[in-house]
């Protein structure tokens, strides 16, 4: 049995405020990447790339991973709520994949000389990318709700054996990605404070950012439940 | 009857109907073949032989076959209803899968079998380590199996589902195709240390994908 009523999300109240918080601290992070942080010794100010590449990453394991759960939660408990949260994040989460994926590029030109190459990291980001824009096709193609929950739910849980694969394929093969910066087993990050700072500040702004562009999504998912369902 | 049983009674069904009407079988022998003798042209005799080209050839080929021969099986089963009799059947969800999945192997077996004897015929390719390469191609059918399945079930009475199934299917085989491909040419190329790696790495796709096929698959259905 399926729940029609659309009950408010609580967070769904933040709305307004989260916004705001959002759009001021992502001019905040703005301006500490484009102007206080110093420029890189060795890569120069391309390495400001950084700034939008590195908090785009973490968002697309974030926002693949909120699929996952929101998947396993609608199979568990068949609430629609737990499909509008899924269906929302991988939409946002494909939007961030794809942020990530051209930033990387834009710094791999004066870098590595090149806009792409078969670096394995690079390779399962696209699989990952793909991935969920199939998630999205999926769902669009179907018509009957319940099926097309349930269906991309489950795809949603299978995806997610990707991200890990993802992350680790830069350690497991022999890859011209450059190696972790900050989160490095058994030593400290080699960054700069300042540029540990900014970038600290960019993953929060983009982390409220995402949240802002999760809650907006959610709320016409909701309504559109709610005129699908009764 | 106990689950195992459950699945090959319907993997047997499926052989059954496969052998009664080898549609599905034949178009995918056709298809495959058609396509080793395209890509050996498009490559040029020269290059066709190289270990790299020859295996990557092959697995593209029995990719695609897998797509077919799994896309006539549930259109065979939407036909006449005959999927909802299935679900029906106490345990059915659960055997469905396990079954299609079975079912899909011996046929992929039959097709990867001819296309890499048509390969190794029309490229006359130098095998150095023939039993190496045997089992590079029974892992990597074991691997391909469970995903095209499990996307097939996935796409079912969804619209334009022939499409939706290889865009589905692609991205997910990406790491089974590279370590099918590099073990079938290591193989050839005699490097028996990397054949059994990628073998090892086929397996544990295999098992991780069917197990994720056999959990989920029961849910998959209203």
């Amino acid at each position: 049995m399926i729940e029609t009523t659309a009950a408010p999300f609580p967070t769904l109240r933040l709305r307004p405020w989260l916004g705001i918080v959002a759009a001021a601290s992502a001019a905040i992070a703005t301006w500490m990447a484009l102007v206080w942080a110093p420029t890189d010794a060795v890569q120069g100010d391309v390495y400001r790339v950084i700034y939008v590449h590195v908090p785009a990453a973490w968002l697309a394991y974030l926002a693949f991973f909120i699929v996952f759960l929101a998947s396993v939660g609608w199979l568990w408990t068949r609430r629609p709520w737990f499909d509008a949260l899924a269906v929302s994040s991988a939409e946002v989460g494909v939007l961030f994949t794809g942020v990530f994926i051209v930033a990387g590029s834009i710094w791999a030109k004066p870098t590595w000389g090149v806009w792409w190459t078969w670096d394995p990291r690079l390779v399962t980001t696209t699989v990952m990318f793909a991935m969920y824009l199939g998630y999205l096709l999926l769902r669009s193609l179907s018509t009957d709700f319940t099926r097309r929950a349930t269906r991309a739910a489950v795809l949603g849980v299978i995806a997610v054996v990707d991200i890990p694969i993802v992350h680790l394929s830069v350690l497991w093969m022999n890859s011209l990605h450059q190696l972790p910066t900050v989160a490095r087993i058994g030593a400290g990050p080699a960054l700069d404070a300042s540029m540990g700072m900014t970038l600290g500040i960019s993953v929060v702004a983009f982390t409220l950012v995402y949240f802002a562009l999760l809650i907006e999504r959610m709320d016409i998912e909701r309504r559109r439940q709610a005129a699908l369902l009764g | 009857m106990s689950a195992p049983q459950r699945a090959l009674l319907i993997a047997a069904r499926e052989l059954f109907a496969e052998r009664a009407h080898p549609d599905g079988l034949a178009a995918a022998l056709t298809f495959t073949g058609l396509l080793v003798l395209l890509e050996s042209l498009a490559f040029g005799p020269g290059r066709a032989r190289e270990p790299d080209v020859a295996s990557a050839a092959f697995w593209i080929a029995v990719t695609f076959a897998a797509i077919l021969v799994a896309t006539r099986s549930f259109d065979r089963e939407l036909e006449d209803d005959a999927i909802d009799g299935v679900l029906a059947l106490p345990g059915g969800r659960d055997a469905l899968y396990a079954g299609k999945v079975v079912a899909l192997i011996v046929v992929l077996a039959i097709v990867a079998t001819t296309t890499g004897l048509l390969s190794v015929f029309v490229n006359s390719l130098d095998v150095a380590l023939g039993a190496h390469l045997v089992l590079v191609t029974v892992v990597g059918v074991l691997a391909l199996a469970p995903v095209i399945v499990l996307v097939s079930l996935l796409a079912l009475r969804v619209r334009a589902r022939v499409a939706i199934v290889p865009i589905l299917a692609f991205p997910m085989l990406v790491p089974q195709l590279v370590a099918a491909t590099s073990g079938a040419a290591a193989a050839l190329a005699g490097d028996a240390t990397a054949a059994l790696g990628w073998s090892a790495l086929l397996v544990v796709f295999a098992l991780v994908y069917a197990l994720l096929g056999v959990t989920l698959t029961p849910g998959a259905f209203d």
